[in-house]
């Protein structure tokens, strides 16, 4: 399937400053496009333009193959569900009442409603006031409303927002069996990093406006290509002997490091050291976390 | 358009089940019912044939003092919804900001046309009851007409501020000031008055009055309608509302 959100050159201007700066979506079809970034580097602002709730100060959207300008963009949001920050509803009304609405304008049978609330597990509450809702079933309840009508593509903006572990958990099961089971692609931003670990299946890293990364998760964790660390009786001795063998060490944080290598190669390194004299104290594998890559790729502190 | 505004206006309707905002102006109705009565129970038998004129008089007085609070409150209670659900981030990618802009308004103006309603039938009540004499179908038009237009622009305002505001006190407060600022601008010079559109369901009205100091005689007095000043009144109405519309639609949710 072909990229469903593509963006050129997306920049978003307030006064002379870029909070979103050339941006290049591509997101393909049938994925969790995990839209990582720390807080304020303009993922909110991303998609607020892509649903034309905020013009672009200039660049081109295309979603779902189709350009977006001021005159088709109900007809293309048509095909879309979205729930942006905060999950929108009224609070003296039921829950159900509240997806009557979305159905009336949507023009979507109300039928759907039960399908919907199945779908987010809510059908026990239906029928109570929204301002009677947690925090996290009033962002079930917007998610219900985002896949009335049978969505094609979902933006889905930090929606873990403010939940406690066991709602974060609930929304995370959820958000992922949405492309199996309806074959919609999902467009989630966050900046917690541990939580697109568990749900995307692609990553773009936003920081400052600019992206800094795009492509499939693993090729992501392919960067976090590990190391193996020596602690030995004479390190010094060591990285001289290693070296002087051929084989790549350096010394790196304080500490005599190897690249990641075949157990026969690491055999090999052991014995040469055991054969010089130097007593190996420790070995250790270990892997650069995606917090790792993070911070390497933005510079910045993230939350986990 | 109607057909493609239909929906969007079901779904406004949808939207106020539960918060009983009919009571607003039945709430009004049921003072100026009070207040009538008052009224009537204090003028003596041969003032009823100068009945209606009095009333023609007396209520859009009444008017400018209550209906600038009465349509803030209509308004803040059909907009405050959607500013504390925050729904205009999912409003906007469903329909077009100026037609969810137009379907509010519509639907608010159908509590204008209530009240105006309800407010006609009972000058009619109370003339009947009482046998008052001098009534002319025109005047009777003409003030509800009046009434509905001046009370239509106003909403403009209030639904704008309403839907601008995170707090409704702002605009709560601007309908209360404007209820002060309608009753001073009758005793404001005609220059100043005239940018006063709290005032103007005074200013349109088509009955005048002389109270004689002596003889402590009240003594209404025809004026005709000012067809020009309520034509150009319409059109500024007709501005406001665009502008209104259109700084509402620029605004970025």
């Amino acid at each position: 399937m072909g990229p469903v959100i593509v963006t050129d050159s997306l920049t978003k201007k307030y006064k002379a400053k870029a909070v979103v700066d050339q941006l290049d979506l591509r997101v393909p079809g049938g994925s969790i496009y995990g839209f990582l970034g720390p807080n304020g580097a303009g993922k909110s602002t991303t998609l607020k333009m892509l649903l034309g709730l905020v013009r672009p100060t200039e660049g081109h959207i295309q979603i779902l193959g189709k350009d977006l300008d001021s005159r088709n963009r109900l007809n293309i949001l048509s095909e879309t569900g979205s729930l942006i920050e905060a999950p929108a509803y009224y609070g003296h009304l039921s829950g159900k009442e509240n997806l009557q609405i979305v159905c009336t304008l949507k023009n979507v049978p109300e039928k759907e409603i039960q399908r919907v609330l199945h779908v987010v597990r809510m059908e026990g509450q239906q029928n109570k006031k929204v301002s009677q809702y947690s925090l996290g079933m009033k962002q079930r309840l917007g998610l219900a409303a985002a896949l009335l009508g049978n969505p094609k593509l979902l933006l889905l903006d930090e929606p873990t927002n403010g939940l406690d572990p066991a709602g974060i958990q609930e929304m995370r099961e959820l958000i992922c069996s949405l492309p199996a089971a309806f074959g919609i692609t999902v467009l989630i931003s966050s900046h917690l990093l541990s939580e697109m670990d568990q749900m995307a299946t692609h990553v773009g890293i936003i920081n400052q406006g600019q992206l800094i990364f795009q492509d499939s998760l693993s090729v992501l964790h392919e960067h976090s290509r590990g190391r193996l660390y020596l602690h030995t009786s004479d390190d010094q001795t060591a990285l001289l002997v290693l070296k002087n063998s051929g084989i790549p060490a350096q010394w790196r944080d304080g500490r005599l490091s190897l690249k990641l290598m075949e157990d026969s190669k690491v055999m090999h390194a052991a014995a040469l050291l055991v054969n010089s004299g130097i007593g190996i104290l420790r070995l250790e594998e270990q892997q650069m976390s995606l917090e790792d890559i993070f911070l390497q790729l933005t510079g910045k502190q993230v939350s986990l | 358009m109607i057909r493609c505004l239909s929906p969007q206006l079901h779904a406004e309707h949808q939207k106020i089940r539960h918060t009983k905002a009919l009571l607003v102006p039945l709430g009004f109705l049921g003072f100026y019912f009070l207040w009538t009565m008052w009224q009537i129970s204090s003028m003596k038998p041969d003032e009823f044939p100068t009945g209606y004129a009095m009333l023609f008089y007396q209520l859009p007085v009444m008017n400018a003092i209550l209906l600038p609070l009465m349509i803030s409150v209509i308004a803040s209670r059909i907009c405050d919804m959607e500013v504390k659900g925050d729904t205009l981030k999912l409003l906007y990618t469903i329909q077009k900001p100026g037609s969810f802009f137009d379907c509010k308004y519509l639907n608010s103006f159908r509590y204008l046309v209530f009240f105006t309603i309800g407010q006609g039938l009972l000058i009619l009540f109370f003339g009947s009851l009482k046998k008052f004499g001098g009534f002319r179908s025109e005047d009777y038009f003409l003030y509800l007409l009046t009434v509905l237009i001046v009370s239509a622009v106003i909403l403009v305002i209030q639904q704008t501020l309403s839907l601008l505001s995170e707090n409704q006190l702002f605009p709560l407060g601007v309908g209360i000031a404007g209820s002060f600022l309608g009753l001073f601008s009758m005793f404001f010079p005609v220059p100043v008055a005239r940018f006063v559109l709290w005032g103007y369901y005074a200013a349109f009205s088509t009955v005048g009055m002389d109270w004689n100091k002596d003889t402590r005689i009240i003594h209404y007095y025809e004026i005709p309608f000012p067809t020009h000043k309520f034509i150009l009144f319409l059109a500024f109405g007709v501005l406001i509302f665009l502008l209104c519309r259109t700084v509402f639609s620029k605004k970025e949710v």
